[in-house]
């Protein structure tokens, strides 16, 4: 499988602290890659050092063979970068459709263009009948999928989706994991940090286990959660 | 954004009619119109991008300048120098918006205040070329096809205009890529950046064409004055005035700072002739009333009904 994303020895430095330790990764079109650790591992530094959100201290990042450490995260985006915050951040002033629309203009230039783009997206994540609704309005489901619709609206090629099933009751859970599954069907890479291992364990090709700042463990869902360190990690030892 | 356009046209064909209509109440519109297009030129910042401005007398004085000293001193027309103006309102606005766009909060509205408070020294110390603090007089002005300049009925048309293309230009922006760009960087630059935005240049390209457009406006002052004074023109209290105008209007709204010309300048006028120092008064009551129950402004606060309405309407059918 051809790589689409590589990161090689990523450090992220706080001051004293290393928050995270020589950490690598790789990722191909149509995979799943899962971010997993317990609280404070490390995992939305991680995160935030590869799209370009937090100043790494030392590493690599290529994406699609150009090397791209040290590029702002926006000029990643325009690359092929889409990503989701954790704590859900629309533009609160805007109506959905507009909030898109923000998204769908960095590849389109014509308003009718990136109205038709958005509202496909719209239509995708199932928002399209809270198009005109202010974004500031929306439940906690329905924002998770706003920023899914934002993150897409760009048309990335790799998307990177940050606790998007926190806090989700059954259903809708169901319904996320289904969606980000169908993602893949379109060639789209996915790098997801989660807490909650149903979805792991279910979407995950690939599982990347933090603790600390440091990689623990990695491979297939069912390799990991049978990996002594990393029951360790996360229930402590006697 | 036709609807918008419509609405301009109409009011545009309004005022071509108002000085024959009301020939003696020309200064007054004249009031209104430069700081119903001073603020909507500062709202593409302030507004539409959040950045607030407290010092859009600079380009205000710049304009002024410009046309005063370009007439008396080199003799040149004021559309010459007004386009000069704008330009170099555009540069200035850069480097001010590439030092001090780095800072968030607070500090660049601060900042702001320092730009005024250095032409305003300039102004007054390089006495050779702005005439220090005695100021400048325009005694002469071209008359193109006839037209004197000097009339008030003129002057009137000029401020039209002016406000009339701030307008347009903001109704098209607000409908445009740019647009979305600037509100996206206003509520979160994070955001604004996962959708490919780059916050700065966002804010930089707002800061120079909210700084071209204003001194346009302050070219029409200058003419409208005649007499420039740097202790007029880049007073803090003409920033504070712009800025209040756009905000009591409405921020971020097409006809919002507009309105704010109108309910503010026509407000003051109002109880200046009645109360003689009271138009502060009104300023502080009028900013105390928004601020504690309409935060949005009068456009913002209707133009937030109006969408509740609407998306009401479309959830029940």
């Amino acid at each position: 499988m051809p790589n689409v994303l590589r990161a090689d020895g990523i450090t992220v430095k706080f001051g004293g602290l290393t928050a995270v330790n020589d950490v690598s990764l790789s990722l191909g079109s149509g995979e799943i890659l899962g971010l997993i650790g317990p609280n404070g591992a490390g995992k939305t530094t991680l995160f935030n050092a590869v799209t370009g959100f937090a100043p790494m201290h030392s590493g690599r990042i290529t994406f699609l063979d150009q090397d791209i450490t040290g590029l702002p995260a926006f000029k990643r985006t325009r690359l092929g970068f889409g990503r989701t915050f954790q704590t859900e951040r629309p533009f609160e002033e805007l109506t959905v459709l507009e909030n898109v629309l923000v998204a769908a203009f960095l590849t389109v230039g014509r308003r009718s263009e990136a109205e038709r783009i958005a509202r496909s997206v719209l239509e995708q994540v199932g928002l399209a009948d809270r198009a005109h609704q202010p974004a500031l309005d929306l439940n906690l489901a329905r924002r998770r999928r706003l920023e899914l619709a934002k993150a897409l609206a760009v048309k990335p090629k790799v998307i990177f989706l940050d606790e998007i099933m926190a806090g989700l009751n059954p259903p809708a859970l169901r319904e996320m994991i289904a969606f980000v599954r169908s993602l893949t069907a379109q060639g789209l890479a996915v790098l997801m940090v989660e807490h909650i291992m149903e979805a792991i364990i279910e979407l995950s090709d690939h599982v990347i286990v933090l603790a600390s700042g440091e990689k623990i463990a990695e491979g297939t869902p069912h390799q990991v959660t049978s990996d002594e360190r990393v029951i360790e990690a996360y229930l402590g030892t006697d | 954004m036709t609807k918008h356009l419509i609405g301009l046209g109409l009011l545009l064909a309004a005022g071509i009619a108002y000085p024959a209509i009301f020939p003696n109440n020309l200064t007054i519109a004249i009031s209104v119109l430069l700081f119903a297009g001073w603020a909507t030129s500062w709202d593409l910042l302030g507004g539409w991008n959040g950045q607030v401005s407290l010092g859009h007398a600079s380009f205000v004085g710049l304009g002024a300048y410009f046309v005063a000293i370009g007439q008396s001193q080199f003799g040149l027309a004021p559309w010459w120098t007004m386009a000069m103006a704008a330009a170099f309102a555009a540069i200035l606005g850069y480097f001010w918006g590439w030092l001090t766009f780095s800072l968030r909060g607070p500090y660049f509205s601060l900042s702001t205040i320092a730009v005024a408070e250095i032409l305003r020294l300039v102004a007054i110390n390089e006495d050779w070329l702005t005439g220090g603090a005695t100021g400048v007089f325009i005694a002469t002005l071209p008359e193109p096809f006839g037209i004197d300049l000097f009339s008030r009925t003129a002057q009137f048309y000029m401020a039209l205009a002016f406000a009339a293309v701030v307008i347009a230009t903001v109704i098209v922006i607000s409908r445009a890529r740019f647009g979305f760009q600037l509100r996206a960087v206003r509520e979160d630059e994070d955001s604004a950046m996962a959708a490919g935005i780059d916050p700065t240049a966002t804010k930089l390209k707002a800061f120079m064409l909210s700084a071209a457009l204003t001194s346009i406006g302050g070219g029409i002052y200058g003419i409208v004055l005649a007499f420039i004074e740097p202790h007029v023109m880049f007073a803090l209290l003409l920033s504070v005035q712009i800025a209040l105008t756009a905000i009591i209007g409405g921020r971020g709204t097409i006809w919002g700072p507009a309105a704010g010309a109108l309910v503010l300048v026509g407000a003051g006028e109002m109880f200046r002739t009645t109360f003689a120092e009271a138009n502060m008064l009104i300023y502080g009551i009028l900013i105390l009333v928004v601020v504690l129950f309409v935060p949005r402004g009068i456009v913002g606060e209707l133009a937030r009904r109006h969408i509740r309405r609407l998306y009401a309407k479309r959830a029940q059918s």
